[in-house]
């Protein structure tokens, strides 16, 4: 059950306890000082009982490393786990959770320093890739058929991803796209909308009547529209909002004067 | 009925039906993805090293550009601080040049070349946790861009000369960056060090292990007794530095900071760097030779007495006095020590020739010059760090510490190289030629041992404590051979990289004829 490794540590770990235990009452500890880590008393000379306290804790850090891993020995671990041999070639199928935690880090930092959002963005997608790659950690063992692992952690993820992906793409595009009519004027907001509106009423139309269009075609005009949104809608936030004219009779009424029926504006 | 049941018996059932198209774990191909997606999603230890070994070696050459430059400022011929745009600038560079080798540069190209190599070498179909060890690799690069983006930002690890806010701003984001450095690192060194203890082969016993196999476990074990020491002194000085007005460790506006944090890059912690490199050198000049050693469990026993005289977090001058540190028993008896496990380990290399096959081809391969200057750089190191911990010679808070410092960092990138010519299967497609590999290690040598002699004559001549080595006080002549040093290191990096292109793409062209 003990290892070998375990007793020998742990044996040290008992021995260091005792020095430290000796040399503190030898070295002017009192009262449970020197049992008690100083808690209650002396423990004479701190710097000889702190390495000696410090040696022992790190023997019993060693033994309980040692027992966990049976002696680091391959074939102790395979008998324990009643194996001819320890599998060491589990596939791990790739996945994009660890850079997407990376960055999430790197955000986490960034905005730790220069603004809130930033900071509150890593934390989400530090959140979200922990919840994403422990679920893909999960699956990569439930079973030996890679394909049934996919399909098993799909049923669990994709109730949830799927509409939470849908909201988050809805609202990119409401915002991105609201920030943009919003920046340009009137009449131009007017002839941004019809001409989107047309280009994406085009698309399904020739979509529809040609279905013989490669979805290689299809998915990239729409990554690209996408991130012509995404990077107009970034432009026109840091542009800023138009000037609106406001009604002078509504900024009367707010004030609870009379208008006199004459309006400007 | 629980979730999983459904898929296991279709599992079981595909099994049962004949099994001839039922895949099992280990030969089930998982799924690919395009070329230039791999970096992001790939699962495989080999893929993860070499983006660890390019992305160092790139940061490796810039790193050495900036050293070029500082050793520029030393000849005289123009005021470094002018150079630079100001002493507050000359003292970001002279900080960064150090860090930067040390967590940009040595540490993960030696991580990098382990995560390729190790797994095989224990019979491990992969590293343990893949995804930990991209994950390492992101927040590592990262990081890495955070620091220099935020030090040529303004930035840094303090300062010399007063600071602005916006500059406060920067140094916060180094110290970040820093810590996100290091903790990278430390996921990466837990993956290997996990390989090495949990998935070897049944029946490799720990003293079975392949040399660099063991270092690498020595190493890591290291790094976690060392770095978390650096990070919690990056806690603390970030802590003050954010509160306002910083009241004693975040003093931004002189180096306080710097102070807290330098005994990452001196004796004993310096030596972290070489703890690989020791491993390397053993197995490459063993394939060279064709040598095995009789006692593996003395290569074991050095490599360990090494890694424990590189353990360095307590030795921390600036919450201690600096006479008592330094003058204390365990800091002269760490310096003096550190050379006997070289000397040994270059004995065990000696045994290996003898017992392999000594001849002169042998002798003059690529990877036994490598293994052989790495080795003379580290002993060069250590000889000089044995020297500075002499009080009669007073080299303490000298250039003397930066000649071990560059004595250990270009005998790791030497390592690296040599690593590349032991095991190109692993590291590259293609193999280096052996007259790239050879110059590539003769410049970096050449380089490194002229940067370690002229920072030691310097440590000597200075009549005062003079740490950040302005100015070489013996003659211009001096000046300029450190600049040639530097200028080599620059050109052996440089052949290094183009090396390993040129293998990459030889391994290219010849695989397409083939197919």
């Amino acid at each position: 059950m003990f290892t070998t490794g375990f007793k020998f540590f742990f044996g040290l770990f008992a021995a260091f306890c005792v020095a430290a235990l000796a040399y503190g009452y030898t070295t002017g500890g009192n009262h449970v000082g020197p049992l008690s880590l100083g808690w209650k008393g002396g423990v004479g000379d701190h710097i000889g009982y702190g390495v000696l306290v410090a040696l022992a804790a790190a023997s019993l850090t060693v033994s309980l490393v040692l027992v966990s891993f049976r002696d680091a020995d391959a074939a102790a671990q395979a008998h324990l786990q009643n194996l001819a041999e320890v599998m060491t070639d589990q596939p791990v199928t790739p996945s994009f959770w660890p850079v997407v935690a990376s960055f999430g880090v790197g955000a986490t930092a960034v905005g730790l320093v220069l603004h809130p959002m930033v900071f509150v963005l890593g934390l989400t997608l530090v959140t979200l890739a922990l919840v994403e790659w422990t679920m893909d950690a999960w699956a990569d063992r439930a079973t030996g058929d890679i394909e049934a692992n996919r399909e098993l952690r799909n049923r669990i993820m994709a109730p949830i991803e799927i509409p939470v992906v849908g909201a988050l793409a809805v609202g990119v595009v409401v915002l991105a796209a609201s920030r943009i009519l919003l920046t340009v004027s009137q009449l131009e907001a007017v002839t941004v909308a019809g001409v989107v509106s047309a280009l994406i009423l085009g698309g399904a139309w020739v979509y529809a009547t040609r279905p013989g269009l490669g979805r290689r075609l299809m998915r990239t005009l729409g990554v690209v529209g996408a991130l012509l949104l995404l990077i107009g809608g970034v432009l026109a936030a840091v542009a800023g909002e138009r000037d609106f004219a406001h009604h002078e009779h509504e900024t009367h009424e707010e004030h609870g004067e009379p208008t006199g029926g004459d309006h400007g504006g | 009925m629980t979730l999983t049941e459904p898929a296991i018996a279709d599992s079981e059932a595909s099994l049962a039906a004949g099994g001839a198209d039922a895949p099992s774990a280990s030969t089930q191909p998982v799924a690919t993805h395009p070329v230039l997606a791999q970096p992001f999603v790939t699962s495989d230890a080999t893929t993860v090293g070499r983006l660890f070994v390019v992305a160092s070696l790139l940061l490796a050459l810039g790193t050495s550009v900036i050293g070029a430059l500082l050793s520029f400022g030393r000849t005289e011929a123009v005021d470094p601080a002018d150079m630079f745009g100001g002493l507050n600038a000359y003292f970001r560079m002279w900080t960064l040049y150090r860090v930067s080798f040390m967590l940009l540069v040595v540490l993960p190209l030696l991580l990098g070349v382990a995560m390729a190599v190790v797994p095989s070498q224990v019979g491990a179909g992969n590293l343990a946790f893949p995804r930990a060890a991209l994950a390492s690799f992101w927040t590592w690069k990262i990081g890495a861009l955070i620091v220099v983006v935020s030090v040529f930002a303004g930035g840094g690890w303090g300062a010399v000369d007063g600071v602005t806010g916006n500059e406060n701003d920067a140094i916060a984001l180094t110290l970040l960056g820093t810590a996100m450095v290091i903790v990278a690192l430390l996921v990466g060194a837990v993956c290997v060090a996990t390989t090495v203890i949990s998935l070897r082969q049944t029946g490799m016993s720990l003293l079975n292990v392949p040399p660099f196999a063991w270092s690498m476990l020595v190493s890591a074990a290291v790094w976690l007794f060392t770095l978390p020491v650096a990070i919690a002194n990056i806690v603390v000085i970030y802590a003050d530095l954010r509160g306002r007005p910083a009241i004693a460790f975040g003093r931004a506006e002189g180096p306080d900071i710097w102070q807290q944090l330098d005994w990452l890059v001196e004796q004993p912690a310096v030596y972290l760097m070489a703890v690989p490199v020791l491993g390397i050198v053993f197995e490459s000049v063993g394939a060279a030779v064709g040598g095995r050693t009789s006692r593996p469990e003395i290569f074991a026993v050095v490599v360990g007495l090494f890694g424990l005289l590189a353990v360095g977090g307590w030795a921390q001058d600036y919450f201690t006095a600096p006479q008592d540190l330094r003058d204390g028993l365990v800091y002269v008896a760490f310096g003096l020590a550190a050379v006997l496990p070289i000397v040994a380990l270059a004995g065990g290399a000696g045994e290996l020739v003898l017992r392999g096959t000594a001849t002169p081809e042998r002798l003059l391969d690529a990877r036994t010059v490598g293994a052989g200057s790495a080795l003379k750089l580290l002993g060069a190191a250590a000889l000089v760090g044995a020297l500075r911990v002499v009080e009669p010679f007073d080299l303490l808070e000298t250039a003397a510490t930066w000649a071990v410092f560059h004595g250990v960092v270009v005998a790791g990138l030497v390592a690296g190289v040599t690593a590349h010519l032991t095991w190109p299967d692993r590291l590259l497609t293609g193999s280096i030629s052996q007259i790239l590999g050879r110059g590539t290690v003769v410049l970096l040598m050449v380089g490194g041992g002229l940067l370690v002699v002229t920072d030691l004559i310097s440590g000597f001549a200075s009549d005062d404590q003079d740490l950040m080595a302005l100015a070489l006080d013996v003659n211009v002549t001096f000046n300029v051979i450190n600049l040639i040093g530097s200028v080599l290191v620059v050109a052996g990096l440089a052949a290094a990289l183009a090396a390993m292109a040129t293998a990459r793409r030889t391994a290219t062209v010849t695989g397409r004829r083939a197919s």
